[in-house]
């Protein structure tokens, strides 16, 4: 008597991978390129395409108007380099509306293993996403001014363009993104929920920014016109103004001017700096428990 | 009023992470009138700018979005709403329970900070310290009610309730006088302008209108809300 086999494999037909294998930097590419399309809602629902298309649009009404203001009465409306400060609180609401939901899910959901079984390492992971969220605010921001820009050569206004003020703000509209996406990124990964991480990111720019009115008004009404104007600094905006106004001496948009020297650049690289160290060693303990 | 429900929400809101928003702006508060005082800037109108700026204006939108919709988002957002909603406890009840624990919670962390900050900064002169702390309260109040029935509406309840706060009542309410009328800050401040002497502010929007105002707004938000959740939809994105 035969002992019949129990335990049969089928081949139920699963085949290998045999195409070529496009490597790490494929990966990144990719993610980051997601990330970008999920910033702007684009691959999800209609409803997550409604908030970054309204801030977005809002951003261009400004740009519109201008344009509009330059070809009736042939001067020059909004300046260049005014145009992130006047809209801060838009960027603010679009950083905070946004930047959770590239970090949030993730960890929420705990899929961080999945990606990580690839070849991406978590820095790959963390340099796509503040990549996706860096250029994701630096095209809201870029986009008017580029569009001001257009305008204003096309209107033809009396004298040379102001090609400097606007290489200046797009220079300084970079500088912004980097530090805002590494500040909304490091902020927002600090919690698995959506909600909280919106209102944990908008509620350090209404701090920033409140504190630096305060303690301004506070050292102006003691006389100490000096050290009011380091408070100034405090608010993210104004600091990358600052870093406008020292590296190609536009006018400052606050009215009062910053204090002399490089120090608003040393103070961007530092921010910049400790936001990515707190983004990574969040990010060191979340894939190691 | 149900004291099961306000148990669990008083849990889930201070048990976790949430706690530190809620704490950390007062303290913050709290510290700034004290290093104001330290360096010597605690003039009558210092207190007055940090008591508006910061207090009214930032504080207490931030305080009553994290509370109002934090009671209820959550829980909306991971599906666990159903379990409470099929217990035979009235809907009406079960918000009405919410907005409680959110109201006490807004009235302990910002109207007791914003006593304590204007205490610090220029004790009981011309009342400012006494009025901000009513005000704050009363528009605490009206935040959270209003914070919650947007978590109730909409899964972007963060979202809208700070472009309400920021570009409405920040932005607009700056430039459009008529936007003011229509501000929580404003009839906060409204109240704080009554009972303070100070002559460092004042407001545009008269008390015979910010109190019913304020009322209103708090109950029809309140009952509004509580009829929504009758028939609360579970599906929808993400």
């Amino acid at each position: 008597m035969t002992i019949q086999p129990t335990g049969v494999i089928h081949d139920i037909g699963y085949r290998h991978y045999e195409g070529e294998r496009l490597g790490r930097g494929h990966v990144v590419a990719a993610l980051t390129r997601h990330s970008l399309r999920g910033v702007f809602g684009l691959g999800r629902t209609a409803k997550a395409k409604i908030m970054p298309f309204l801030l977005a649009m809002i951003m261009l009404l400004p740009a519109v108007v201008s344009i509009a203001i330059m070809a009736l009465v042939k001067q020059q409306g909004l300046q260049y380099h005014d145009y992130a400060t006047i809209m801060q609180p838009v960027l603010a609401i679009f950083l905070a509306a946004q930047a959770p939901y590239l970090v949030a899910p993730d960890l929420r959901f705990q899929v961080l293993p999945l990606y990580l079984s690839r070849p991406v390492t978590v820095l790959d992971y963390l340099g796509a996403k503040l990549a996706a969220m860096t250029s994701a605010m630096f095209l809201v921001l870029a986009t008017p001014l580029t569009l001001l820009f257009i305008g204003e050569l096309l209107v033809d206004l009396p004298g040379p363009p102001h090609t400097t003020d606007y290489v200046a703000s797009m220079v300084s509209a970079a500088v912004l993104a980097v530090l805002l996406a590494s500040l909304g990124l490091a902020l927002a990964s600090f919690t698995p929920r959506r909600g909280l991480g919106v209102a944990s990111v908008i509620a350090f720019y209404l701090f920033a920014s409140t504190v630096s009115l305060v303690f301004y008004g506070a050292f102006e009404s003691m006389g100490q016109d000096d050290t009011a104007k380091w408070a100034m600094l405090i608010n993210p905006f104004f600091l990358v103004d600052a870093v406008q106004v020292s590296l190609f001496g536009t006018p400052p948009s606050n009215g009062t001017g910053y204090p002399p020297g490089p120090w608003a650049c040393l103070i961007v690289i530092g921010v910049i700096a400790a936001a990515l160290s707190g983004l990574v060693l969040r990010y060191r303990k979340a894939t190691s428990s | 009023m149900n004291a099961v429900v306000a148990d669990i929400t008083y849990r889930a809101m201070l048990g976790r992470k949430r706690i530190w928003l809620l704490v950390l702006l007062p303290v913050a508060l709290i510290g700034m009138a004290a290093l104001l005082r330290l360096i010597g800037g605690w003039d009558e109108h210092t207190a007055v700018i940090l008591m508006r700026t910061f207090s009214i204006s930032t504080m207490l939108p931030l305080l009553g979005l994290i509370a109002g919709t934090g009671v209820i988002g959550p829980e909306i957002e991971d599906g666990t709403i159903m379990h409470l909603l099929a217990k035979p406890i009235s809907r009406p009840v079960i918000v009405l329970t919410k907005f409680m624990v959110a109201a006490s919670l807004v009235a302990a962390f910002g109207a007791v900070s914003t006593f304590v900050a204007g205490y610090i900064m220029v004790r009981d002169e011309s009342g400012v310290a006494y009025g901000f702390a009513l005000g704050s309260l009363a528009g605490g109040v009206a935040y959270a009610a209003v914070f919650l029935l947007l978590g109730v509406l909409t899964r972007h309840a963060v979202t809208i309730g700070i472009i309400y706060a920021l570009v409405w009542e920040g932005l607009v309410g700056g430039y459009v006088p008529g936007a003011r009328t229509l501000s929580i800050q404003q009839w906060a401040t409204s109240i704080a302008d009554q009972i303070s002497s100070s002559a460092f502010f004042s407001t545009d929007v008269k008390l015979s209108f910010a109190v019913p105002a304020l009322i209103v707004v708090t109950i029809g938000s309140v009952l509004w809300a509580g009829q929504r959740l009758r028939s609360l939809s579970l599906t929808g994105e993400e």
